[in-house]
């Protein structure tokens, strides 16, 4: 491993609201930094979260948790990205 | 397109998120093992060491240690999805305050209770506290030594224990924290079908078309079956959520049904609903003529204070409180007939439409109904009544023992039921639903335990609010607490816990990962290794037993709680601590230790190292040179096999991602007492609750009666304590995940604001809570995610730095001895 690798971590995770609430809650979530919405379904919401630590997504998760309208939020794939394994992460991707 | 690297994992990150969420189609990766980041990284399975869920993760190891952890996509129970908590597991075991090395209060380098904590060797630990257990067991006998265990050891510490405290010290005096936490629960479930734990799983989540939380709040407490509930909800929309409780919580907002009741109403609601299904003739007559039977439970049972209490001296039935009598359908009509609508919303102050709406969910015959609770019925003084009048109303209806149709109890520990109620660490019990009580089933043990005949004491010991009252008045001496942090979770701590702990008498012993308050407030601390730095098993509230293997090393000179148990076995001969007359009787015991008669014992050791995994250490069985997790499992699991309780072999719990016992012919139960489901029910019966000799559920009558303290002129408040969602139970370990901590850094009183404004307390402010028996400080919170009715106020007992346990009231339920942490008389002033 090189030293000094700068950890970036990609996580998803799947929000649910209900229906009538959706939009509002994705919004706000999209609003938020480093965070982004890929889908929003009925009454589910699939975002990603980026950030330079486990607690910062960790945090992040919480804060949404927690957000008015919505009804639960939870992790599903984290990747622990670092730039000296750039070469290998294609090479996984392409597998 | 994507167009930069990044772009590519996020769009992974998103496709697999969707594809857990139902939203896309595609096979399911597992994350990370076949993922990018993983490289370098070791995954193996665990389950999540916190609620009673059981959820599965996959754990990330990289140069011995922990990096990462994620949701199982294997595991049936979360499916891929991890809670913020599970998300943070990683991080638990490195807190920067981890106990590395026993710790001994000393002065002048020798033992002193007023000593200073000084860094020892695991050699002197176990000489000092063997010399306090052999001069406590010289001056009063086994009643004097006891054991304070937890739903958080795992399967075979929790076995150890029982043996070593029952078989080796001879004392019952060994009772789980599960006694605060599901003890209610359990003893109904006896006292109904004769056989602990739920006889649904949560399959039942997509089954059922409606969920009836009985003062849960499982969006916090329980997120992923949460989400099991929000899904079926929100994709079906005729399942209905009816959220019961004493104040407005998370799980509200997806209520169709939010009902707030006045403190200890619930039980006037139960009957009211029975009494609703009897009056509109939707009782399942065939049914309750087939499979129940009537009884009558005693009333006026007092509320599990000390004696010479006036509550006690006052209640008429608290010499029987367990007592039943046999009755009738038309008794139990006739009984419940007083339940009507009009006293009842009176009583509990809830609007008669919202009463009958949830009747009806139970009573309409095309509604499959579950059921579900944890701390709200079980933390209460009429606790076990509570379990029973939800059984009443499924059994009067039929709803049980099928898919969709469950009473359901949630448990709060990863192994309430794996280890505190299967294994029997409780101070009455043995493995498999066996009881001290009972001459055969001591007599089962001893022969299973090969152990000469009529050595088990047959008393019951005390549970653990006893334990604290007998600490206190100097009658339990030496004293061991393991995987818990007893001191910062007894109710009125400051008058019957904490004086025990330094009462001069007594000689206190608290193995933990973390300085918690209860290990500073021991003589002696032994360092513990936790999680998966031990091989372990636990079993959840669906009762599925899993295991994981030892995936990285204890820090230090930190070990197991079993490792610890032992080693400290080997101080002690049998001469020591057995009667004579019994080894007069049988001398080929004799001169050995108790570690020879525990573990070498033929059973325990029969199976060897090399059956080890060859991909993971093992601390204990390597140096113990057998297999000692397997050998402990395996005697374990024959207490069970044919009577109802069969676990799978050892090895098959490796491979899988846990299975729900009776496992019979390899294949778990997923719906006990239900043909067809169930390999115990005998063909042609439909439907049998074997656990009872007569193979019928019993429904029982059992009125509402007050909570033992109420809001009066001085004290006008109820005080409800509970959790929030960072953080679980004492917060030893979430407290010491930076991000957790920053989240709810410290508790608050939650209130209503006209009760604030009342007081002249603006939001935010500096209080004190007090009662009868103690005060905190904190700071009122008016907002947020609790909504307070008036008159209620919730302070959430997660905080170290101020305890709400010093202003609880120690009152139990009589029967189950569990503590109500949720109703006592406070009154709050700014500060």
């Amino acid at each position: 491993m090189a030293e000094a690798t700068k950890e970036h971590h990609i996580s998803s995770a799947v929000v649910s609201a209900r229906p009538e609430f959706c939009q509002g809650v994705a919004e706000r979530i999209a609003s938020l930094p480093d965070t982004e919405v890929h889908y929003v379904a009925e009454s589910k919401i699939v975002i990603v979260m980026e950030g330079s630590s486990q607690d910062a997504i960790g945090g992040r998760l919480t804060h949404i948790a927690l957000m008015d309208h919505v009804l639960s939020a939870n992790l599903v794939y984290e990747i622990v990205d670092s730039q000296n394994l750039e070469e290998s992460c294609y090479a996984a991707l392409k597998a | 397109m994507p167009h930069s690297r990044r772009d590519v994992l996020k769009l992974q990150a998103a496709s697999i998120a969707a594809a857990a969420a139902g939203l896309a189609p595609g096979a399911l990766a597992q994350p990370v093992e076949g993922g990018v980041g993983s490289l370098g990284i070791s995954w193996s399975k665990a389950p999540c060491r916190f609620c009673g869920t059981g959820c599965g993760v996959m754990v990330g190891v990289k140069e011995g240690k922990v990096v990462a952890t994620h949701g199982d996509v294997k595991a049936e129970v979360n499916r891929g999805l991890n809670c913020v908590k599970g998300y943070f597991l990683s991080k638990i075991m490195y807190g920067h305050d981890r106990l590395t090395q026993p710790l001994l209060r000393k002065n002048n380098g020798v033992f002193d209770k007023d000593g200073e904590f000084e860094p020892v060797s695991w050699d002197e630990a176990f000489d000092v506290m063997a010399e306090k257990c052999k001069a406590s067991l010289a001056d009063k006998g086994p009643t004097a030594v006891g054991m304070f265990g937890s739903g958080q050891w795992t399967i075979w510490e929790g076995y150890a224990a029982s043996k070593f405290m029952r078989a080796g010290l001879r004392s019952n005096n060994l009772d789980p924290n599960a006694r605060h936490c599901m003890a209610s629960a359990a003893t109904a479930f006896i006292r109904s079908f004769g056989i602990d734990e739920p006889m649904g799983c949560y399959d039942d989540f997509e089954a059922a078309d409606a969920f009836v939380l009985w003062g849960s709040n499982m969006a916090e407490m329980h997120p992923i079956l949460w989400t099991r509930i929000t899904d079926r909800r929100l994709s079906n929309p005729h399942a209905r959520v009816a959220v019961l409780s004493t104040f407005t919580h998370r799980s509200s907002d997806l209520a169709d049904l939010p009902i707030i009741f006045r403190p200890g109403s619930d039980l006037a609601i139960l009957n009211y609903i029975a009494n609703y299904i009897i009056s509109t003739g939707r009782v399942n007559q065939e049914f309750i003529e087939r499979h129940t039977t009537f009884m009558t439970g005693m009333t006026d049972i007092g509320y599990g204070l000390r004696p010479e209490d006036p509550r006690e001296q006052a209640a008429t039935g608290a010499a029987q409180a367990g007592k039943m009598d046999p009755s009738d359908f038309e008794a139990f009509k006739a009984f419940v007939s007083d339940y009507t609508l009009d006293k009842v919303a009176e009583l509990s102050g809830v609007e008669p439409t919202q009463l009958e709406a949830l009747a009806e969910l139970y009573a309409d015959p095309n509604v499959k109904v579950m059921s579900l609770w944890t701390m709200g019925f079980n933390q209460h003084v009429r606790g076990v009544w509570a379990n029973h009048l939800v059984y009443n109303i499924h059994l009067l209806t039929g709803k049980i023992s099928e898919p969709g149709n469950s009473p359901f109890s949630l448990t709060g520990q990863p192994s309430a039921c794996g280890t505190a109620r299967e294994v029997g660490t409780f101070a009455h019990r043995l493995p498999a639903d066996l009881v001290v009580t009972n001459p055969e089933h001591r007599k089962r043990a001893e022969d299973i335990w090969r152990l000469p005949p009529g050595l088990l004491p047959d008393k019951p010991g005390y549970h653990a609010v006893q334990q604290d009252r007998m600490l206190h008045d100097g009658l339990l001496n030496f004293y061991w607490i393991q995987v818990n942090n007893n001191l910062q979770a007894s109710a009125n701590s400051s008058n019957e816990a904490y004086p025990g702990y330094r009462n001069p008498e007594n000689f206190i012993v608290v193995s933990d990962a973390y300085p918690t308050v209860t290990a500073m407030a021991a003589d002696l601390i032994l360092p513990t290794a936790m999680w998966v730095e031990k091989e372990g098993a636990y079993g959840n509230a669906e009762r599925r037993t899993h295991f994981w293997q030892q995936l990285v090393s204890a820090p230090g000179a930190a070990r197991s709680d079993l490792w610890q148990i032992m080693e400290f076995s080997k101080r002690f001969t049998t001469e020591e601590v057995w009667p004579p007359d019994i080894l007069a009787a049988n001398p080929d015991y004799k001169g050995k230790s108790l570690y020879d008669i525990l573990f070498r014992n033929g059973n325990v050791d029969r199976f060897p190292v090399d059956e080890l995994s060859e991909d993971y250490d093992n601390q204990e069985a390597k140096e113990a040179g057998y297999y000692v997790q397997k050998g402990l499992f395996e005697e374990y699991a024959s207490f069970g096999r044919s009577h109802g309780h069969d676990l799978a072999p050892f090895d098959t719990y490796h491979q899988v991602r846990g299975l729900r016992w009776p496992v019979v012919d390899g294949k778990e139960t997923r719906w006990r007492f239900r043909e067809g489901y169930d390999p115990y029910v005998k063909k042609g019966a439909g439907v049998e609750f074997y656990g009872r000799p007569d193979g019928r559920a019993v429904i029982l009558a059992v009125p509402y009666e007050p909570p033992a303290e109420s809001p009066d002129e001085e004290f006008n408040l109820w005080l409800v304590t509970g959790r929030v969602l960072e953080h679980w139970h004492s917060g030893s370990m979430t407290m010491r995940v930076p991000e957790l901590f920053k989240a709810f850094p410290g508790a608050r009183c939650f209130m209503h604001a006209d009760d604030a404004r009342d007081r002249g307390i603006n939001q935010g402010a500096e209080i004190e809570v007090t009662s009868r028996r103690g005060s905190i400080r904190t700071r009122v919170e008016t907002r947020g995610r609790n909504r307070m009715p008036r008159g209620v106020v919730f302070v959430p007992w997660f905080d170290a730095s101020q305890l709400i346990n010093k202003v609880t009231l120690d009152a139990t339920d009589p029967i189950s001895k569990q503590t109500d942490f949720k109703k006592c008389a406070v009154r709050i002033e700014p500060v």
